[in-house]
């Protein structure tokens, strides 16, 4: 009886620390909605007033429906880059082995330790040089470069999964190399395209530096863009901020709620194959 | 091979050539080509149009530079957060593991903040620390107004709220990890030890901890990444870097030169060291994995 006494007051006590800690977490959550229903926050840092006035600045100041779709264009054509070149390749490399096929997906997922910030000035020059800067596909492209690394090592180990046998009877009835690709491997991929997509989506959707020197103007700029932007200017209210970080906050947090369980497998799969 | 007869090998190989094509092209192009400009222009005086060779001038230069030794400084007290990033969701991830009723809707929970843009987190942070913000506001609620301070405006204090803001932002993505890496232990062996009258920080140092080896090393992999690599939004609003260089790190030391300053010579020599320095983490990590797994 004792024991278990015990055991439910520690129960009590787990379950209040996890409480405890989700207020810490849903806490930047809370703080936007209710700061973003002020007029303004100055001289009022306690204030209960609702408003909508900020709302209405926010609209006004930032191009923000301009930017949430260049900032949904931006995100998707990049992960289909990621996920075209990266499911080809991983096909190739776990089942059509090529001589050196093995180096060269040694070299491509090295080069996933090759910080953004080591390449961004040549990569900036080159497509400014190009005429590039300020239309979406430069940032397109770059985003998409930059995720091939990990897209391609992710794709690949779940290629790697697949036995080798599914590849062989397609061969055996006569199938071309593209159409086993096409018609089985692409579809088999499913979730791991997903996860690719999901995390993608995050990394891409919630980026700075990026967007920051490749989308310079208001109208070209994506969402996240548009508020570091607007916040380093200085001049506009925090309840105006906070209004416009919510918006951007909420679709990679839906989705994120939506998919989760292929967030959870794409972390770790990193580490375990 | 015994399809070797009527699809040739060679055919095979033709064809996955032809399907890496794609990815080689984009990552040649992209990727590739930047390093070795970056290298190339690290030895050279570039502001973006013209470049003169000026050999290791740069790299002399920064060893001089006392800027550049203060950066280096604030990457490490950055790296002193980095056990914090590990430890705080480690423990979480122990009572997550317990699987109270609703530990499912704690773990949603405990990532969202992951999904949200470090420009967003650094702009509520910001609210938080500032003179007027949230936290000297709770101090003056209870009673502490005389710790009222402004780390922010501190050129030695401002990279207290970056690295708690850092360590925060770290949460979900390592409670994630260690929980999945939990869900490989038995709970037999818990059940085991617990019997003998082991403590909740007996369990998490004799058990949890060397069963989790490699789990822990790769949490302690991607948040050192992201302490040199990953901070440039959390600056970019927290901070701007300042006050005088006082949250500058490296990543937002080459932004500054090439971008505001126009150097980029000098940011391309930054970004080698830079490079370097994620080659040296590699390594280490390297070979600890290859440690562990002896």
């Amino acid at each position: 009886m004792d024991s278990t006494a015990g055991a439910s007051g520690k129960r009590i006590f787990i379950f209040s620390v996890l409480v405890l800690v989700s207020i810490i977490m849903l806490f930047p959550f809370y703080f936007m909605i209710e700061r973003s229903f002020q007029a303004s926050n100055q001289f009022r840092v306690h204030a209960g007033g609702f408003s909508l006035v900020s709302w209405q600045i926010l609209f006004k100041t930032l191009p923000i429906f301009r930017q949430l779709i260049n900032s949904t264009i931006v995100t998707l054509c990049a992960i289909l880059i990621i996920l075209g070149v990266g499911t080809s390749a991983g096909y190739a490399f776990s089942k059509l082995n090529y001589p050196g096929a093995k180096a060269v997906f040694y070299l491509v997922v090295g080069s996933m330790m090759v910080p953004m910030q080591s390449i961004i000035i040549p990569e900036f020059v080159n497509l400014a040089g190009l005429h590039m800067v300020n239309h979406l596909y430069s940032a397109i492209l770059v985003y998409g470069a930059l995720g091939i690394p990990f897209g391609t090592f992710l794709l690949t180990s779940f290629y790697r999964s697949i036995p080798n046998d599914i590849m062989d009877a397609g061969v055996v009835d006569g199938a071309s190399y593209y159409g086993i690709y096409r018609r089985i491997m692409l579809p088999m991929a499913t979730p791991a395209l997903i996860t690719v997509a999901v995390l993608q989506f995050i990394q891409i959707w919630d980026d700075l530096l990026v967007g920051l020197l490749f989308l310079q103007t208001p109208q070209s700029r994506t969402i996240t863009v548009g508020l570091a932007t607007l916040q380093s200017s200085h001049i506009t209210q925090i309840p105006v901020l906070m209004g416009g970080s919510l918006i951007s906050a909420l679709p990679a947090a839906l989705l994120y709620l939506i998919f989760q369980r292929y967030i959870v497998s794409g972390l770790t799969l990193g580490m375990t194959k | 091979m015994r399809i070797a007869g009527r699809n040739p090998m060679s055919h095979r190989h033709v064809a996955g050539i032809v399907f890496t094509l794609p990815l080689l092209v984009v990552w040649f192009l992209l990727l590739i080509l930047p390093i070795g400009q970056t290298i190339y222009h690290s030895l050279t005086e570039w502001n973006g149009i013209k470049s003169s060779w000026i050999g290791l001038t740069t790299y002399k230069n920064l060893l001089g530079d006392e800027t550049f030794w203060r950066v280096l400084a604030n990457n490490g007290i950055l790296l002193l957060s980095v056990p914090f990033a590990v430890l705080i969701p480690l423990i979480i991830a122990f009572l997550l593991n317990e699987k109270v009723p609703g530990w499912r809707v704690f773990r949603t929970i405990f990532f969202l903040p992951a999904t949200v843009s470090w420009v967003v987190i650094g702009m509520v942070s910001m609210q938080f620390f500032i003179g007027e913000g949230v936290l000297n506001n709770i101090l003056k609620t209870i009673g502490l107004g005389a710790l009222h301070q402004n780390m922010l405006a501190s050129a030695n204090q401002a990279i207290i709220p970056l690295a708690l803001t850092f360590v925060y932002s770290q949460v979900g993505p390592n409670t994630l990890i260690l929980l999945t890496g939990m869900a490989t232990i038995s709970p037999e062996i818990y059940g085991a030890a617990k019997i003998e009258g082991a403590g909740f920080w007996t369990l998490i140092w004799r058990i949890t901890v060397p069963l989790l080896r490699r789990f822990i090393l790769f949490s302690l992999t991607i948040t050192l990444i992201a302490a040199f690599t990953a901070l440039f939004s959390l600056i970019y609003v927290m901070t701007s870097g300042g006050p005088n260089y006082g949250t500058t790190t490296l990543e937002f030391f080459i932004y500054q030169r090439a971008f505001n300053l126009g150097q980029f010579g000098y940011g391309a020599t930054l970004g080698v060291v830079l490079l370097l320095v994620m080659i040296i983490v590699s390594v280490i990590q390297f070979r600890f994995v290859r440690f562990t797994e002896d």
